[in-house]
This record gives C-alpha cells, structure tokens and sequence, in this order.
C-alpha cells in the first residue's frame, strides 16, 4: 500500500472553467496538501455511482497548504471527468491520495535550469512542481503545447509561475508557435539550451518524440499515464512496456519514470 | 446452595451470539463469510494499510502459475455500465517467489490464505499444487479453470464438463489441502459444471468467475482492451451470479459454495448467502473502495446481530 495512502471525503471549494471541457476542482484536504509532493496522484470518485464504478487518476495539480486546499485539473473525456465537471462547488467527492512516486527534484538547486514539456492537460502536474522548483532555487523554462489556444487555457494560473523562459505552441498555431512541442524543445536544444533536468508530461505521441530528441546521457522524468483500475498496484491494468520484456506497473512503479525504463516502440 | 454461574458454560452459551459470523463451508472454518476475490486483491500485503487482513474470512492471491507470467499487453482494462472489463492475462509473480515472499507475511499478518493456481496444462496446475502442498498458513487451493484472458488452458478446462472433471480429479489425486474449484459462467451449463468439478473432487465450488464480453472504441473501431475479448465484472454482473449460485444450490444443495459477482455493500452480501452461498468474494470493488471487504465485515455482523441470528442462518433462504 502506498505510503500515507488515505481514503477519505472531499468537499468542493471552488469550481474554475477554463474553457469547454477543461475545469479545475479545488478540494478541501488539509492533511493532504500538507503531505504530497509533487508528481503524485489521486483517484477520485463521485460517490453512490454504479457508473462510473471505478475512480479516475489525477495529478495533484497544486496545493494551497494555508488554506488547506488542493487543486486537480481535469479535461473532459468521459463518463468518469463528466460526472466530476458536472459537481457543483459544496459537493464531495471520494479521494484516495496520495498515490505514487514522485518527481525527483533532489540535487536540483539554486542556478540550475531545468525544463518542463507538456502536451495539453499534461500540464496538470506542473503547478506544484513549479512551486517546489522556485522554493530550491532553480530557474524553470517551460515548453507547452497543444492542438489549438484552448488546449493552453491553463496558461491564465500556470504563466505567472514560470521562472524562466515559456515557449508555446499548438498544432493549429492558434497561440505561440505552429507545431508540435517536442519540435519546439528540440530546436532550443539544438541552438545550445541545456537542463539540469527534464520533467515532461503530455500523450503517448509526445513521449515517444520526446524520447528521441533527448540528449544522451539527459536525467529526464516522465509523468505516465495508462488507464488505471485501482492506483494502488493491485489490478495490474495501467502498464507499459519494459525494454528487457515484461511491464512497469505505472501506479505502483511510478508514475513518475525515467523514460529509459520504458520501451517506446511497443506503447 | 446456588453456586455462581460455570465461566466455561458461560461461554460455551455465549459463543455462538459473538461469533455469529463464523462460517464453514466444506472443510474449512472461517471467521466470517467475506473474502476478497482473486486478482483483485493482489497478494493481500498491499492492503495492509487499509485493511485488517485478520480481520476477513479468507483472502484469495492473484492468479499464480509455476513460473513468473507477465500478461497481456495493454491497455487492459476499460469501463463499462456497473462494471468493468478486463484482460490483465495473469500477470503473476509465480510459486517460488510467493511462497518465498509473500505467504510468511501474510502468515504473520494473521491471514486466511487461498492460494488460486493455474495452468497451460494439467500438469502445469498439478506442479503448481504440489509446490503449494503444505505451505505453512496456505488454508486452501482455489483451481482456476475459468480465466478467459488467456490463449491456453483457464478458461479451457472450464467449458466443458469433461475437460473440468479430468483436470479436478487429477489435482485432487495430488493434494490434500482444501480443494475450491473456480467455476465458468461462460460454461455452457452451469450445473453441470458443477457436477463434473464435485465428481471430480472439489471440496468447494465458488462462482463466478468473469463473463467474456467485448466493448469497441467508436471513434478507432477497434477492440478497446488489447485481448479483444475481457472478463466483464461489476456490479452489472450480479444477477447472473446470483441466479447461477441459487441454480446450483438448487440442484445440489449439499454442495458448499462460494459466491462471487459484483458484490458492493451489505445487501449484496446478504442476496447470495439467501442464494446458497455460504460465504462469499469481494471483487472488483476492492479496485474502487479498498477498505470494502473488512467493512462489509462490520456491517454483517450488525446486520445478524440487529436480528439476532448467525450468518449461517442466511444460507439458502431464498429456496
């Protein structure tokens, strides 16, 4: 069982549209947001349904611990998000958090340069890490993509948090660049950019993508995701492929993996 | 003169009213009626943090196999009405190291082990058997002859009434532990089932296992778990359980079983004891609510207690 695991109520303070299909939840969970670090997720769950019966996993987005509050950002995409979109703020919801590991942000300090991907709501787990990142010290560039402008509505809380430099960028070049993210970060590492470290969340596509312009010997953490059962380790559903055969169970082993723990060809 | 009161017959009075949730079934004693499902329950150890695993009537391990088996590839599960899918493929970490490993903790922690084995082959769940045989803290063997996640053997020896009866009777020649037999809901008929897996020497028949079902992604047009075809389970299982143990109990009723579909809350619980069933499995709902099995627990015994009567006295009202 994961370490602090907890099952408990929530209740919904605030409610945030960030466009069609796109909304952030904020919870009431003292103990939680005092707890979690950055990277790891929840399972929630609108409670008393038969469907959805399973919960889903979100990345705890962010925390306000004075409040005691935490923040999920969630993108519609089925019963599961609808009936989460749907709640009202006063409304609980079942949490199960905090779940998985974590990013690594050990040995990242004061002048390092570190580098975020994100590929649409792969943004989610990035505010909290921002705010970790800021705390040690370190400068942050992020580089954020989507198919149009409203994949990016989340810039309105997350530009603000940005410590270096933020490159946009979406398919239909509706904001930022035209084209995809990986390209975008490809060609600052080209022109010279390097990163202490590479935190990248986003879409099976940008990952493997990613994977290939990385630079050898780059210390890179990926923020995975595979349809998940439980979150705990127990239904064996949400893996991928490993290079020497067999799988990593993403919510035990992860979430949060190097990208060379995964074989990319057959994901 | 008028002594006090006899402590032993005291108790020997008020024995039956405290453990009002004791259960037997074939030749086991269990402290309660609830157990947790194979597969969804994983090695037990991983709920040890939510739940008191002394605390339940049994615990039934992921499916294992003689060597280590990495299952199917994803995605391997997806969501449907009251239920899911899934094809996880047995994915186990075999005998040797659950035997190393796992089942001493579990022993320490107080639990009752059901060890659930299968096999390509016969003689593949005969060698994982007698690798089992006499393992300190195993109570028993749960034979799975009703995966549908697999290309060889599970499901196979479950389907018809022949294949079933050979291969129990050929592990039953090889142990003496308590023998549960797993059986298909995707069998033709049931009951016959039922028959060849007691004539072969079961001890205990528990049901049921997944329903092969399929669901298609609209948008690619494809299969939306890897296998294809899943195990349906969930709540939108369990009528079809319930009628399929109240079948068997029917036909058989001197025939201990063990019923599983969908079970979610008290009132489930409560349906396949009436059924027939004298304990019972909670599956996919440790996924959603991993403290369910140890509450359900609680709640039954509130439940006896509120009547005044012991589970037992559940099992095959509905007849």
């Amino acid at each position: 069982m994961p370490r602090g695991m907890r099952d408990f109520r929530a209740r919904i303070r605030d409610h945030r549209d960030y466009g069609p299909g796109l909304f952030a939840i904020s919870c009431e969970a003292a103990e939680l947001a005092a707890s979690v670090r950055p990277g790891q997720f929840a399972m929630l769950g609108v409670e008393n349904r038969i469907t959805p019966y399973l919960r889903r996993a979100f990345s705890i987005a962010d925390i306000e611990p004075e409040r005691g509050a935490v923040e999920f950002l969630i993108k519609t995409v089925g019963s599961g998000t609808r009936c989460l979109e749907e709640l009202p703020a006063g409304a609980e919801i079942s949490v199960l958090a905090p779940l998985g590991n974590a990013f690594n942000t050990q040995e990242v300090g004061k002048g390092d340069r570190v580098a975020i991907v994100a590929g649409g709501v792969g943004i989610a787990p990035f505010p909290i890490l921002l705010r970790e990142l800021s705390r040690r010290g370190a400068v942050a560039d992020l580089f954020f993509g989507g198919r149009t402008s409203g994949d990016l509505a989340y810039l309105a809380k997350i530009s603000a948090m940005v410590t270096g430099v933020e490159h946009d960028c979406t398919d239909d070049g509706s904001l930022g660049f035209r084209g995809r993210v990986t390209d975008l970060f490809a060609a600052r590492l080209a022109e010279g950019a390097t990163y202490r470290r590479i935190y990248a969340c986003g879409p099976t596509p940008m990952f493997k993508a990613l994977a290939r312009v990385l630079p050898k010997g780059a210390e890179a953490e990926f923020s995975t995701e595979a349809p998940m059962g439980c979150g705990f380790g127990v239904c064996l559903a949400c893996v991928l492929p490993a290079p020497r055969g067999g799988y990593v169970v993403s919510c035990k082993d992860g979430p949060i993996l190097p990208p060379q723990e995964i074989d990319w060809s057959r994901c | 003169m008028q002594g006090w009161p006899d402590p032993a017959a005291a108790r020997d009075r008020l024995e039956p009213l405290l453990n009002r949730l004791a259960t037997t079934i074939g030749p086991l004693s269990l402290r309660n009626p609830i157990a947790t499902a194979s597969g969804t329950f994983g090695y037990g150890l991983e709920f040890s943090g939510v739940v008191d695993l002394a605390r339940l009537g049994g615990i039934f391990t992921k499916g294992l196999s003689l060597r280590p088996h990495e299952g199917n590839p994803p995605p391997r599960i997806c969501e449907t009405p009251a239920g899911m899918l899934n094809a996880i493929g047995l994915q186990n970490i075999g005998v040797e190291e659950f035997l190393r490993d796992r089942l001493p903790k579990l022993r320490d922690a107080g639990a009752t082990v059901f060890a659930n084995v299968w096999g390509d082959e016969e003689d593949d769940y005969v060698e994982v058997v007698q690798g089992l045989e006499g393992a300190s803290g195993l109570a028993g063997i749960e034979l799975n002859i009703s995966c549908p996640n697999v290309s060889h053997g599970g499901m196979l020896f479950g389907n018809s009434p022949e294949a079933t009866f050979s291969l129990v009777s050929k592990v039953r020649r090889a142990s003496r532990m308590p023998l549960v037999v797993k059986l298909s809901p995707n069998a033709p008929d049931i009951v016959e089932s039922a028959r060849a897996a007691r004539r072969g020497g079961a001890d205990v028949l528990s049901l049921v296992n997944t329903f092969v079902g399929m669901a298609i992604d609209t948008e690619t047009a494809r299969p939306r778990i890897s296998f294809g075809t899943g195990g349906l389970s969930g709540p939108a299982i369990r009528p079809l359980a319930v009628r399929m143990v109240f079948q068997i109990h029917r036909a058989m009723p001197e025939v201990p079983l063990w019923g599983i579909g969908g079970i979610s809350g008290l009132s489930d619980v409560v349906e396949f004891l009436l059924a027939g069933a004298s304990a019972v499995q909670v599956g996919t709902a440790n996924f959603r609510d991993p403290g369910v099995s140890e509450r359900l627990v609680g709640e039954l015994d509130r439940y006896c207690e509120e009547r005044g009567i012991a589970a037992a006295d559940l099992v095959g009202k509905a007849h």
